[in-house]
């Protein structure tokens, strides 16, 4: 029995993707993709979810796990964070979201990624599998030196997807380039604040001053330049296709050339419906596929955001309205408006202190009027649809890719617990530096 | 018997106050445990009877709360909204001549907004920027109501002090980085806000001393002149004398045994320590001091001094022995303490009253107001907040929340309400833009009144 | 015949101001003020005073005179709050500034075409405060009766509106010292101008926000820093003036008091003027004058139309200084960013709160709040007309009312035997919007309007300072 402990620890602490057979039992599955299956068994083996079934035979040497009365879910995704790239926000050397320069089409989040963020193992423990991790969120492109240098940036560079496990960050990665990010320029100041101490949180891209004229002056002239950078990566790759004689390899516009293909979609931060319609109709010129993120109103722009089949990521569901006269719950059921109005979406928190809480921004959204089943979507299959791995992720189908969490109870409710986790077949510990220093504090007093 | 002489005392109460009675609610008294379905009776603004069954009162307006939940009305304990101007006046170390009470503005729309998260009485704070800040205010959420009727009557008056990082940022400005360079404030190290404080105090003992020497020969029927009445000095003189409770923002275990020794070294009690991270490494020290914690649920690493923040700290801090509430400081996160509350179930493994009080009759204790509200016994003030599900699930919404007896926020109200705000706004603005179009301007018309001639 | 010589006097009055001793407006409609209305009646001054006034008065040989058929003769109007006289336009800032000075800057409602902020005062900066005791944000001591310049280019402009008075005052810091009611004569002596040099102690409160607090220059930063240090200096003079009459009582063997010009000037000063705009502002303050247990008179009162407002100045029986900047539309509104409910309210009901106040009983007066030109002035106060305030109301809340309150009345206000002689002559009805001034008649010197260029008006719209948080 020792032994087959001490054989489990190794296993567990054996990195890499999951070499173990791990046989759930007897648990009631949530697919998402499908309806649940009550009492049966899941085997995890290669890393992947190779059967489910109400009786499997255990394969030899497979672990098993015996999960009566647990749930079985698929691990969560949140679509908004600086996973592995910030820190300690008030700190600028833990900070590696934000760089300076206009067009950077060709940084890459995922290699800047810290496999060994204190933030991954705290966000796992509430069942986050997987993250969208961006060069740089909502506008803070040029970090804090971007106001003195005047530039602003136009292209942060590649977002990529990350599972929140790993030994580094090419153990963690999913896609390299999931979504190349642009910082659309603002037409005006529009924000909510809320749920940060001390610090003012900066959601928003800068604002600009001189009255309505002059913003969209600056609104053009942006648009201009991101219009030009775009028609010279159109140009190299079409030097580049029919191997032009003088052609040389220029690595930002190697960058964009899946962009271009319609192979990786642009984001773009939009809260306003001008704002969002400015992004579509600008998407739809260049003919690339965009994601629209942080909207703070969906009302107006629903109808060209389902005509144009472009999904969103939604910002925090607890958020402050826009606006005085605005009502109360505005942000609470934005959700609700993006299902009602057909527009396909997923969560994010857009701050890697909050990414833990994703499910219970969930929560809030099916509490003011989203079915239940659309917020879990919003959490699994359409991240994994919008961020195009949904052949490798999001649900509980044989086949795919073992990201799991075991619960006791709705994985949206704040009193369930996580009993297991996997990611990529293996199981992680449910430990983290806040549970260490809860345990060695428990001892003092 | 004790039935009977209410519902005679009710009947003879003066016509006009209004007499509500919340029906078939499960009920989550905190101090009494849960009554599964009962009713709560309130009159004059207060809590006139409790139970499975109770005497309603002839006209009495009913509330039907069917499946609902009635849990006491929420005290955020950290709270800055409804404060006209800056929350801080960080000029200078030590501002305790400033009160928020002179700067209280009823009309801030957070008010309204903290009313619909269940939230009916709030600590507001001067913020964070100097070792000793400004004085502080418990008020409650009275929407409508004029400045000094928010004020909560009675409750004894604090003081904000502030540990750690914020105070000392004014004593590091930040040079070079595009912002014109100011002179440095001290203090700049932790060191330095430890010594601001304990000199503060040294002066406060001088200035009490000078006073109650006044004092004592005025009582001996002397009529010496008074000592220069020093605003700031004044409001230590309080706290020494233990009229006004400090409410320490602080993070680190190190400053927070600081502060607790500088009190005993000067004779004065620390009433909660506000934030308190890292109070679960020194709860014994704290336990023993007898401060109260108020602490966040979950937030972390947003600073230094928060990175060793753990979601355990506030069920840490309670098993020790301390009085904890969870607060927001943040008029959204104020929206849901419920939702905070909660956490404490899933970290920490608190039990549903236990995380209940935190948000309630823990932050009534620790303001000294718990005679008064913080749990639903008769009596006590009618602050009361219904939810339409199980108060401590993130999928339940407030849906009446009554103070003094007063429903001050109905969401089916509000929500009816609104198509009819938005619509007369929008009215009122293209009035105003047709007049504005409608104008003549004045550029290029002769002005003055020129000199026609007779 | 007349006409010629009178044509060749009017010649003569636009240059010179040589000045015959007495000057009389001939059967003209004479709007006294303090009584009814003559249909057609002779006013005349003499030396500088209202020598007579009524239906049949005999007008003294050598006197200039006006031919008043179709004419209309008004008191001369008070500008109750100004900064007319004192050092430049620009310098002393007018009391709207948008930070630091009182008016319409402490309100928060963005509905004003914004000023640029202005900066806390330059020589304030030089020295920060460290407390309520340094008092660098304090000019008490200060006169604008010692500083009046007459040559200053704002005077001829506003007597082109009519008024002949006003109530200037020294704007800076906190505590910007006593204003002096002055009449607008353009004389070689500054001090000729002044009819009472000590009219109030000026109070300015500006705000700070957010988690702001910053330090910039010193003590106070904050809002309630601002009250914080008025409370404490009124605490310092009511202790300065017993250790000052206790050492004079007995000074052998007690410690001297040192000498505070600060608290000398709080001290001197007979009443305080105090800024409120919003209604939430209003009820602060009169608990703050109450405190403080000084004469006040409120100014700015943005929101003097809301009832409650009504209700709170009735209550404390505080006058009032009504601005006559009324809030607008911003020419452009942002679509992602529109304009509150509650300022638009304001925009659409403040210049309804002139009448809002008659009506409560509230004693009040107009002021200029910065407006200059006399096209400005005569909209901004018709527009309080149209929106429910008699015309005889508005005539009074800038003639008598501001005299009254100011504690003038005998001297200034209405067309009385025995007054100053301050006239208007208007051909129609005053504030309306083609009504012309003809004659504005300062002490018994008569001025004729000066003809200004073309941008009189709302002037060019200003730039919205870039949002920052």
């Amino acid at each position: 029995m020792k032994l087959l402990g001490i054989l489990l620890g190794c296993a567990l602490a054996a990195g890499a993707a999951g070499t173990e057979v791990i046989l759930i039992r007897d648990a009631d599955v949530y697919p998402v993709s499908g309806k649940e299956m009550k009492g049966v068994s899941l085997l995890i083996q290669d890393g992947k979810i190779v059967d489910i079934a109400p009786k499997i035979v255990p394969p030899k040497g497979a672990r098993i796990v015996e999960a009566k009365g647990l749930r079985v879910y698929p691990g969560m995704i949140d679509s908004g964070t600086e996973l592995g790239l910030s820190e300690i926000p008030s700190v600028r050397d833990t900070v590696d979201a934000g760089e300076l320069g206009e067009f950077m089409p060709q940084l890459k989040a995922l290699s800047a990624v810290n496999p060994d963020s204190d933030h991954f193992a705290v966000v796992r423990v509430n069942g986050i599998t997987s993250a969208m991790t961006f060069p740089s969120l909502g506008g803070r492109g040029g970090g804090f030196l971007s106001a003195a240098s005047g530039e602003r940036q136009l292209i942060a560079g590649q977002a990529a997807l990350i599972h929140t496990d790993g030994w580094t960050w090419e153990d963690m990665e999913i896609k390299r380039c999931a979504a190349m990010t642009i910082i659309f320029p603002t037409l005006t100041a529009a924000g909510r604040r809320g749920g940060m101490p001390d610090i003012p949180l900066d959601v928003t891209p800068a604002t600009v001053s001189g009255g309505i004229a002059n913003a969209r002056r600056v609104f053009d002239e942006q648009i201009a330049k991101l219009n030009d950078f775009f028609d010279n990566a159109r140009r190299y790759e079409q030097a580049k296709a029919a191997k032009e004689p003088d052609f040389e390899t220029d690595l930002r516009y190697e960058a964009m050339i899946p962009v271009l293909d319609r192979k990786v979609p642009v984001t773009v931060s939009a809260g306003r419906a001008n704002l969002i319609h400015e992004a579509i109709q600008w998407a739809k010129k260049q003919n690339v596929k965009l994601v629209i993120m942080q909207p703070l109103e969906i009302g107006k722009a629903g109808p060209e955001l389902k005509a144009e089949d472009v999904p969103v990521i939604l910002s925090r569901v607890l958020a402050l309205p826009n606006g005085e006269d605005a009502s109360y719950d505005q942000a609470f059921t934005l959700p609700a408006e993006a299902y009602k109005a057909g527009v396909k979406f997923a969560f994010g928190t857009f701050t890697n202190e909050f990414v833990r809480n994703i499910p219970y921004q969930a929560a809030t959204a099916v509490a003011f009027g989203l079915p239940y089943d659309e917020a879990l979507k919003a959490l699994t299959v359409n991240p994994a649809q919008i961020w195009g791995v949904s052949d490798q992720l999001g649900s509980v189908e044989k086949g795919k890719i073992a990201d799991l969490i075991v619960t006791d109870g709705d994985p949206l409710e704040i009193q369930t617990q996580i009993k297991h986790l996997y990611v990529k077949g293996k199981e992680v510990a449910l430990t983290n530096r806040q549970t260490r220093l809860n345990e060695r504090y428990m001892n003092r007093n | 018997m004790r039935r009977l002489l209410l519902a005679g005392l009710v009947a003879l109460a003066p016509l006009g106050a209004e007499t509500i009675v919340i029906q078939n609610a499960t009920i989550m008294t905190v101090s009494k445990g849960t009554i599964k379905n009962g009713s709560v009776v309130v009159r004059d603004g207060k809590i006139v009877d409790v139970g499975e069954k109770v005497m309603i009162p002839e006209g009495a307006t009913r509330i039907d709360a069917a499946g609902q939940y009635v849990i006491p009305g929420i005290i955020d304990c950290h709270s800055h909204i409804a404060v006209d101007g800056s929350v801080n006046e960080g000029s200078v170390s030590v501002s305790s001549m400033v009160d928020i009470k002179d700067v209280i503005n009823p009309e801030d729309i957070a008010i309204y907004r903290a009313l619909a998260g269940g939230v009916t009485t709030a600590n507001i704070l001067h913020g964070s920027a100097n070792p000793i800040g400004g004085r502080t205010i418990v008020l409650k959420m009275r929407w409508g109501k004029d400045a000094q009727s928010m004020i909560f009557e009675g409750a004894k008056p604090g003081i904000k002090f502030a540990l750690g990082e914020n105070p000392k940022r004014s004593g590091n400005p930040q040079g070079g980085r595009g912002e014109t360079t100011t002179a440095a404030r001290y203090p700049a190290t932790r060191m330095g806000v430890e010594d601001v404080i304990r000199e503060a105090f040294n002066q406060a003992k001088i200035y009490k001393a000078a006073w109650d020497e006044y004092n004592a020969k005025v009582a001996r029927g002397d009529h010496p002149l008074p000592p220069r009445r020093d605003l700031k000095l004044e409001a230590l003189k309080e706290v020494l004398e233990g009229n006004r409770y400090v409410h320490a923002h602080c993070y680190r275990a190190d400053e927070i045994l600081m502060l607790i020794r500088v009190a005993d070294e000067m004779g004065f009690k620390i009433r909660t320590f506000q934030h308190v991270l890292e109070g679960y490494k020194v709860a014994k020290e704290i336990a023993a001091h007898g401060a109260g914690g108020s602490t966040f649920s979950d937030w972390w690493s947003y600073k230094v001094e928060a990175f060793d923040a753990i979601p355990y700290n506030a069920a840490l801090m309670a098993k020790a022995g301390i009085v904890v509430s969870v607060n927001s400081d943040d008029a959204e996160q104020m929206r849901h303490l419920n939702i905070e509350a909660a956490k404490s179930m899933k970290y920490g493994g608190m039990s549903e009253t236990e995380a209940l009080a935190m948000v309630t009759l823990n932050p009534a204790k620790q303001l000294g107001i718990d005679n008064r509200v913080g749990s639903i016994e008769t009596g006590k003030d009618a602050d009361l907040v219904i939810y339409d599900k199980y108060p401590l699930s993130d999928y339940a919404k407030v849906q009446k929340v009554l103070i003094d007896g007063t429903v001050y926020f109905d969401r089916d109200k509000a929500i009816a309400e609104q198509a009819a705000k938005d619509a007369g706004k929008q009215k009122l603005l293209d009035k105003l833009k047709q007049q504005n179009q409608t104008q003549q301007p004045t550029g290029g018309r002769r002005g003055g009144r020129g000199g026609e001639s007779l | 015949m007349k006409r010629l010589v009178t044509a060749l006097f009017l010649i003569v009055a636009t240059v010179s101001t040589a000045e015959p001793r007495a000057v009389a407006i001939r059967n003209a409609r004479i709007v006294t003020v303090s009584g009814p209305a003559i249909a057609k009646g002779t006013v005349v001054v003499r030396n500088g005073v209202i020598d007579a006034v009524g239906e049949n008065v005999a007008i003294p040989a050598g006197a200039f005179v006006v031919e008043g058929e179709g004419l209309t003769v008004y008191p001369g109007l008070i500008d109750a709050l100004s900064t007319l006289g004192l050092g430049g336009a620009s310098a002393a800032a007018a009391p709207t500034g948008a930070s630091g000075r009182g008016g319409r800057g402490t309100q928060t409602t963005t509905v004003t075409t914004t000023v640029p902020a202005t900066p806390a005062a330059p020589a304030a900066a030089a020295t920060r405060s460290m407390g309520p005791e340094d008092r660098p944000q304090t000019t008490s001591w200060e006169m604008a009766a010692d500083e009046i310049s007459p040559s200053d280019s704002r005077i001829p402009n506003v007597r082109g509106a009519g008024v002949t008075t006003a109530v200037t005052f020294p704007t800076r810091g906190i505590f910007g010292g006593q204003g002096a009611i002055i009449d607008l004569i353009t004389g070689e002596k500054p001090g000729e101008m002044v009819v009472v040099p000590a009219a109030g102690q000026y109070i300015a409160i500006s705000r700070g926000s957010g988690f702001g607090g910053g330090m910039g220059a010193g003590f106070p930063s904050s809002l309630m820093g601002n009250i914080a240090y008025i409370r404490q200096i009124y605490l310092d003079a009511g202790h300065y003036q017993a250790a000052k009459e206790a050492y004079e009582k007995d000074p052998r063997g007690a410690a001297r008091p040192a000498y505070d010009r600060a608290l000398e000037g709080v001290l001197a000063s007979k009443r305080i003027l105090l800024p409120a705009n919003r209604v939430v502002e209003i009820d602060r303050i009169l608990r703050l004058a109450a405190e403080l247990k000084q004469p006040t008179i409120l100014y700015g009162l943005l929101e003097a139309y809301r009832p409650e407002a009504a209700e709170l100045l009735k209550k404390s029986g505080t006058p009032v200084l009504l601005s006559l900047k009324w809030p607008e539309l911003p020419r452009e509104i942002d679509p992602d960013n529109e304009p509150t409910m509650r300022s638009l309210e304001a925009i659409d009901k403040a210049p309804s709160g002139a009448a809002a106040l008659k009506k409560a009983g509230v004693r009040f007066a107009l002021y200029s709040d910065g407006l200059e030109q006399p096209r400005d002035l005569q909209r901004a106060v018709k527009k309080a007309i149209d929106a429910g305030l008699s015309r005889e109301d508005a005539i009074r809340a800038l003639t008598l009312s501001p005299a009254e309150i100011y504690g003038v009345a005998d001297k200034l206000g209405s067309i009385e035997k025995g007054k100053i002689g301050n006239l208007v002559v208007t051909r129609g009805d005053l504030f309306d919007d083609h009504t012309q001034v003809v004659w504005t008649i300062v002490e018994g010197r008569h001025y004729k309007p000066v003809e200004t260029g073309p941008a009189g008006g709302r002037g060019a719209a200003t730039e919205e300072p870039g949002g920052d948080r």
